[in-house]
């Protein structure tokens, strides 16, 4: 009968007390486990808010429009309308008698300095591109954008504090009224901050951008994918399916294994020693910074190669073999092609790691400040870790907000490649 | 694939003895990084002039740029270095014995080391003295060396706030340490009668005993990152930095600096020799390297022109306090005539 | 040397396509195969049978030197291919394992295309000069597999999509394409349901015409419906061997007697 079976008659109250213990114990460790993700997706989370919260308003760069007088005998160029004159020319002048005009009352060196403050140092460089590109303006009165000062744009963006009249202001009075002044005739304005993403790095925060680290980010990581994919992969290749397994071989793999895990920082000494003062390399190239990258990366491709083969299932191996194929066209046939997914992922997430490294790259001089966009893997150059570094360490205002925003494009990058890892890894997943 | 990385290699091999063979056309600077936002607005504006190739600076510190600069002449090394303090005999001796015989030593300004604090504290006014029975290791009590019994400023003086001494400074990797130990903790030693015996009978001793800073939390090495300071000083009123004048300067909204033995720690102040915690600026060049880098000697023009380190010169907006304007004209002099320093 | 092979008449030794003289394998220390002595007849299908672990696929894999693949793995004795040592210094292994094709027990087309796996074999050891002959290799291949008619429209299509007795036959037209004289099976129906088996039984039947069969098989049906001669194995030595109807009507051994009729498996 139903009712008197073991399972339905009422267990001792022993066993429910277990149960009941089983079941708490459980609980709490699903609570547990709920709670670490909770707390590792709340740190990731403040650390992306903080980051982009700091970082969105540098995407933003302030402009000043100015009535530009091309006034030869300003630009001291008289008649010479050759490319040479042009390119000489005082801008700086320029801007300067412009502004005077634009605000007539405005008198006495200080304030004229003042005055002059309120546009960028670097603005000259807008004038020169025009007139290059249409000699025709000489003579003429334009209204051009001029980019603004960096404590006016921080003023604008309300990091620096607009109330007259506070103690130790970046900003004079007589300042703040212009940008005042300004903004009332329509003069002043907020626009994409292209110069971030088109110029090198400078001294002065409103003029520098980040194109020369991402070009030298790409240059090394380009050296870097060329040495260490190859030599990777036949070394794993080699290491997996040729070398005979015997102590040499043993002592080699966990040599390997080791270097994974040492400091890359070390790497970057035996850059120094080996590549710049034994080979004479140049200081600070992209070529020298990406051998070094190659030298941090390969073993993880090396680990990850050999992982990838020894998961290529025998049975392919044999029936390879069987058919009378050699061992090298077995692997290459066969093997390489089944577990490139999965070197190509190894590789990928590799890469990623290397581009944000930077302790190896202050030893072969790639901590520095480069102003000029590389022209070639030969040329100095930083790459964006490193920009980031040294714009953390300067002092103007405006650098605090660039900080945040390069690590928000270093993050896009190494977003960008950790997807193309997962694309990859589930294009090629294969079902034996 | 066995031909074409035997061919990759080939073409890396070519590649890495040809870097070696073609000449520098780029000035190279290394050394301090408190000059460094000096030394590379000058960089910056002498290549915006577009005949040279702007010169790339790297922040090596001085002493490791010092190891770099006289480790011999070529293209291979750099061709000046920037230094927070003037080059030691031995430093020299070295050089010279790598073959760096002529060396122009450059004066370009001075730099203050400030202690300083967030606005919404109440103001400061300390003297080297008190500043160093706050911040040492052992401080002379009745004769002789305890260890460091002070927890609050107003134990020290009463007219300092009673608040807990939390001051935040720079590692002993950094120059602005080594400067604000001779500067502050040395000469406020001197004036201790305890330390000053101890300098005649034990010169080690009294060495160790001005410069070690106390380690029982009343100091916070807060790493070479200035800017982490400014934030941490904002975010707690009752503590204290150390750091450079420029970044008191650019955070003037947020931050103030405390007078030391009188004197408030401004442009003017410092300028005029008055605030006591001051040091001058060096870079370091290569006379040989003359001639054999393109640019140097306009560099040099640059650096020592009115309009880079004048008083209201861009350096200044940058934050390096001037020469008054006479040394100004001696020193430019020196430079531009490319004076060996003798030592 | 076992009764039978001392028998073994110059007739026999004639017709023998693969012949074994004290055939001994080792793995290590342990002695899995003894003193085998075996011929293999031209155009026939030979069958070993015997319980686990009696070394019946050990044997196999000597044939086409699989073996050599496995560490520790020592082959001593004669094993002939048409008169010529197997396991002479000079034998380009790969060029045995062209005329010495294998099929495994389970099924292991590459994940390639339907085409390319039965193209590899031609491909690699250079059998056809151009294109036009690569496709009358492969259709030929899959037709005498009796697999063409169910795949000829989908040549492109993975091989691993296949059902396991088409894997399996494919498996099979892949080790013909590359013309082998010996085709070496061991328990190739095991993994398929008995419709794929008969299928492929079938299909041995109609391969026998050109090629020597030797099929290692768990079941005494299938050696008895498919081989003409059978040898029993049993703890490593060869027991017994003749032709299929004698061992499996009238044994000589008491071994085989008894694996037979079932008392021990």
């Amino acid at each position: 009968m139903a009712e008197n079976s073991s399972l339905v008659r009422s267990t001792p109250a022993a066993m429910a007390a277990r149960l009941k213990r089983r079941y708490a114990a459980e609980t709490r460790f699903r609570l547990a486990g709920i709670t670490a993700i909770a707390l590792a997706l709340g740190f990731l989370a403040t650390l992306i808010f903080t980051i982009f919260s700091n970082g969105l308003t540098a995407f933003v760069q302030t402009s000043v429009k100015v009535e530009v007088a091309f006034d030869p005998e300003v630009l001291g160029i008289g008649n010479d309308r050759s490319p040479d004159a042009l390119a000489g020319a005082n801008y700086g002048q320029v801007i300067k008698e412009s502004l005077y005009k634009q605000f007539p009352t405005v008198e006495g060196r200080s304030e004229r300095r003042e005055l002059v403050g309120l546009v960028s140092s670097g603005a000259d460089i807008t004038l020169r591109k025009m007139l290059a590109a249409n000699p025709a303006l000489i003579g003429t009165t334009q209204s051009v954008w001029l980019i603004a000062g960096d404590d006016i744009d921080m003023a604008m963006k309300g990091h620096i504090s607009r109330t007259p009249g506070a103690d130790g202001n970046r900003l004079t009075d007589r300042q703040l009224g212009w940008i005042g002044d300004l903004e009332r005739q329509g003069a002043i304005r907020k626009g994409f901050n292209t110069t971030l993403f088109t110029t090198g790095d400078s001294r002065e925060p409103e003029l520098a951008g980040l194109w020369g680290a991402v070009v030298g980010s790409f240059f090394s990581l380009s050296i870097t994918l060329i040495v260490c994919f190859p030599l990777g992969v036949a070394t794993a290749v080699y290491l997996e399916e040729f070398a005979p397994k015997n102590k040499w071989t043993d002592i080699i793999e966990v040599n390997i294994n080791n270097l994974a895990a040492v400091p890359s920082v070390v790497f970057g000494l035996l850059g120094l020693a080996i590549f710049l003062n034994f080979f004479g390399m140049p200081r600070s190239a992209p070529l020298v910074g990406g051998l070094v990258l190659a030298l941090i990366s390969l073993p993880t491709i090396i680990i990850a190669g050999r992982a990838a083969l020894k998961a290529v299932p025998p049975s392919i191996r044999e029936a390879a073999l069987g058919l009378g194929a050699s061992k090298q066209q077995m692997v290459t046939d066969h093997v390489l092609p089944l577990a490139m997914p999965g070197i190509l992922t190894g590789t990928i997430l590799g890469m990623a790691h290397a581009l944000g490294e930077t302790a190896p790259l202050l030893m072969i001089g790639m901590v520095a400040f480069i102003v000029d966009i590389p022209a070639s893997p030969m040329d100095p150059a930083a790459v964006l870790p490193v920009q980031v570094y040294l714009w953390a360490d300067s002092p103007e205002r405006a650098f605090v907000e660039r900080t945040s925003a390069a690590i928000m494009v270093l993050l896009f990058f190494l977003g960008m490649m950790n997807l193309a890892a997962i694309l990859l890894r589930k294009k090629f997943e294969r079902r034996w | 694939m066995n031909k074409s990385l035997a061919v990759a290699a080939v073409a890396l091999a070519t590649v890495a003895f040809a870097g070696a063979a073609q000449a520098r056309d780029q000035i190279r600077i290394v050394g301090s990084s408190t000059v460094y936002p000096f030394t590379t607005a000058v960089a910056e504006q002498f290549g915006k002039a577009g005949k040279f190739k702007t010169p790339v600076v790297e922040s090596t510190g001085t002493g490791g740029g010092f190891k770099l600069f006289c480790a011999g002449v070529g293209p291979d090394h750099p061709d000046l270095t920037n230094a927070s303090r003037a080059i030691k005999k031995s430093e020299f001796e070295t050089c010279a014995k790598n073959g760096v015989a002529d060396v122009v030593e450059m004066k370009v300004g001075y730099d203050g080391i400030v202690l300083a604090a967030s606005k919404k504290a109440k103001h400061m006014d300390i003297t080297r003295q008190q500043m160093f029975l706050a911040l040492a290791k052992d401080v002379p009590q009745g004769g002789k060396l305890v260890p460091n019994p002070y927890t609050m400023w107003n134990q020290i003086d009463p007219k300092l706030p009673a608040a807990k001494i939390e001051v935040l400074g720079p590692p002993p990797t950094s120059g602005t340490r080594d400067a604000f130990v001779e500067l502050v903790m040395e000469a406020a030693a001197e004036t201790f009668p305890e330390l000053k015996e101890l300098k005649k009978s034990d010169e080690k001793a009294f060495k160790k005993a001005y410069s070690s800073v106390r380690e029982d939390g009343g100091y916070v090495e807060a790493g070479e990152n200035d800017n982490l300071i400014v934030q941490k000083l904002d975010a707690n009123p009752n503590a204290f930095g150390i750091f450079g004048y420029s970044f008191l300067d650019q955070n003037s909204d947020k931050l103030q600096g405390s007078m030391v033995d009188g004197v408030a720690p401004t442009f003017d102040n410092i300028a005029a020799s008055k605030y006591p915690v001051s040091r001058p600026l060096f870079v370091y060049a290569k006379k040989a390297h003359v001639g054999q880098i393109p640019g140097i000697k306009e560099y040099l023009a640059e650096y020592t022109s009115e309009k880079a380190w004048g008083k209201t010169g861009y350096l200044a907006d940058k934050g390096l306090i001037p020469m008054p304007d006479s040394e100004r004209k001696e020193w430019a002099a020196k430079i531009n005539g490319l004076e060996a320093l003798k030592m | 040397m076992t009764a039978q092979t001392a028998a073994a008449s110059l007739a026999d030794r004639r017709l023998a396509k693969v012949s074994s003289r004290d055939v001994n394998v080792f793995y290590g220390e342990k002695h899995a195969l003894k003193h085998v002595d075996l011929d293999i007849r031209a155009n026939e299908v030979t069958a070993l049978i015997g319980p686990s672990g009696c070394g019946k696929s050990t044997y196999l894999r000597c044939i086409n030197r699989m073996n050599d693949l496995i560490e520790n793995c020592q082959v001593t004795g004669s094993l002939s291919l048409d008169g010529d040592d197997v396991y002479d210094k000079k034998v380009d292994v790969v060029q045995l394992r062209a005329r010495v094709g294998m099929v495994f027990q389970k099924p292991n087309p590459f994940p390639k295309s339907i085409y390319d796996n039965v193209a590899y074999g031609p491909r690699i050891h250079g059998m056809a000069r151009d294109q036009a002959e690569l496709d009358e290799v492969v259709m030929s291949s899959l037709e005498r597999a009796g697999l063409l008619a169910e795949v000829k429209d989908r040549l492109e299509e993975p091989g691993t999509g296949l059902s396991g007795g088409q894997q399996q036959r494919l498996c099979i037209a892949r080790a013909i394409a590359v013309s082998p004289e010996v085709i070496l099976m061991d328990e190739p129906c095991s993994a398929l349901d008995p419709i794929a088996t008969a299928k492929v039984e079938e299909l041995i039947d109609e391969l026998r015409e050109n090629f020597t069969i030797v099929i290692v098989t768990h079941s005494m049906q299938q050696a008895a419906r498919v081989s003409q001669r059978t040898a029993f194995f049993h703890l490593g030595e060869l027991v017994e061997v003749g032709d299929t109807e004698q061992i499996f009507t009238n044994p000589q051994h008491p071994l085989t007697q008894g694996y037979i009729t079932g008392r021990f498996g």
